[in-house]
């Protein structure tokens, strides 16, 4: 059974970079987002049990999206991949609820890595 | 459309790199300094050059502008202006920890600039397979016309250019930075070919 999975990131590039590192067997099971409030709608009205998630966006940012799921308690486990890779932001995500933090651009072996460390592989 | 202009996918590839290269000379700059720099989405423009520099002169006199060329391989290259309100530019020692007198203000720009310049621009060349070489840089008077001179100055013609605006802000002092990225026109082409080649990678 392939987990539902989201992927927001403003940038089609760095979506698409995260797709390809995706088991085969998910890739049918995989919605996208541009942005914070998009992504807000989809894990709101779906149940994504894996979201892929960037920082730095316009509008509501990575930091929003994690308030947002705090808020709307909904349980997901979130991956930050993110170009912000200050110490004090890694903090400030993990805190929020984030299961790990990746630097971009996004490594395949780090990535599976860490699906498998939290039981999702 | 002109030849200079970059596609959706060429405009998304280059934000990316830039939002990379960005995120590394924050990260420099929050270490360099013990604190934490915002970052927000850097714009990517198509710019006249003519109308650019008018712009940029009309603001100048209020502000200090460190320059530095930039050159990599396959004919890649450009201009990087790193600019500082004078409030800011005034904080900069504040910020560092300076004693009065240790530094002077200039050097103090001169080493904030050279650590976002070459920080953004060897993580850009490095996505991308090239690798940079810089001129000295340059702390343009602040006086009126110095930066125009000085656009107008540099080893290449062009008419148009890519503009990219990165800006630095460090939240806890309110200091604000602006890098400026301008490509000029032949460069355009070239780094569209490397795009061209990291997409059809993907």
């Amino acid at each position: 059974m392939s987990p539902s999975v989201l992927i927001c990131d403003d940038s089609n590039m760095a979506r698409k970079q995260v797709l390809r590192i995706l088991p085969e067997q998910w890739k049918t099971s995989v919605q996208t987002a541009s942005n914070g409030a998009e992504a807000l709608t989809i894990l709101r009205d779906n149940n994504i049990e894996v979201l892929f998630l960037d920082l730095t966006m316009p509008g509501i940012d990575g930091i929003g999206v994690l308030q947002g799921i705090q808020k709307l308690k909904l349980n997901c486990s979130v991956f930050v991949i993110s170009a912000d890779i200050q110490p004090a932001m890694q903090a400030k995500v993990k805190a929020l609820g984030a299961k790990e933090f990746m630097r971009k651009p996004v490594n395949a072996d780090i990535l599976l890595n860490h699906l498998q460390q939290h039981g999702l592989l | 459309m002109s030849e200079f202009h970059l596609t959706e996918d060429q405009q998304d590839c280059l934000q990316e790199l830039i939002n990379i290269a960005m995120g590394q000379a924050s990260d420099q700059l929050a270490r360099y300094l013990d604190t934490f720099v915002y970052l927000k989405v850097p714009s990517i423009e198509s710019v006249d050059a003519k109308g650019l520099i008018q712009t940029l002169s009309q603001q100048q006199n209020t502000m200090a502008v460190v320059s530095q060329g930039f050159f990599g391989y396959e004919g890649i290259r450009g201009e990087a202006l790193l600019s500082y309100q004078e409030e800011d530019s005034g904080r900069i020692a504040d910020l560092l920890g300076y004693e009065p007198d240790e530094l002077s203000q200039d050097e103090q720009l001169m080493d904030i600039s050279s650590i976002l310049t070459t920080t953004f621009l060897n993580v850009f060349a490095r996505q991308i397979d090239n690798q940079m070489s810089y001129n000295a840089p340059k702390l343009l008077p602040m006086v009126q016309n110095s930066l125009l001179d000085h656009l107008q100055q540099m080893t290449f013609n062009w008419d148009v250019a890519l503009k990219i605006n990165i800006n630095y802000q460090v939240t806890d002092y309110s200091f604000n930075c602006d890098m400026i990225l301008l490509i000029p026109e032949t460069a355009i082409l070239n780094i569209k070919n490397v795009l061209d080649r990291i997409l059809a990678d993907l």
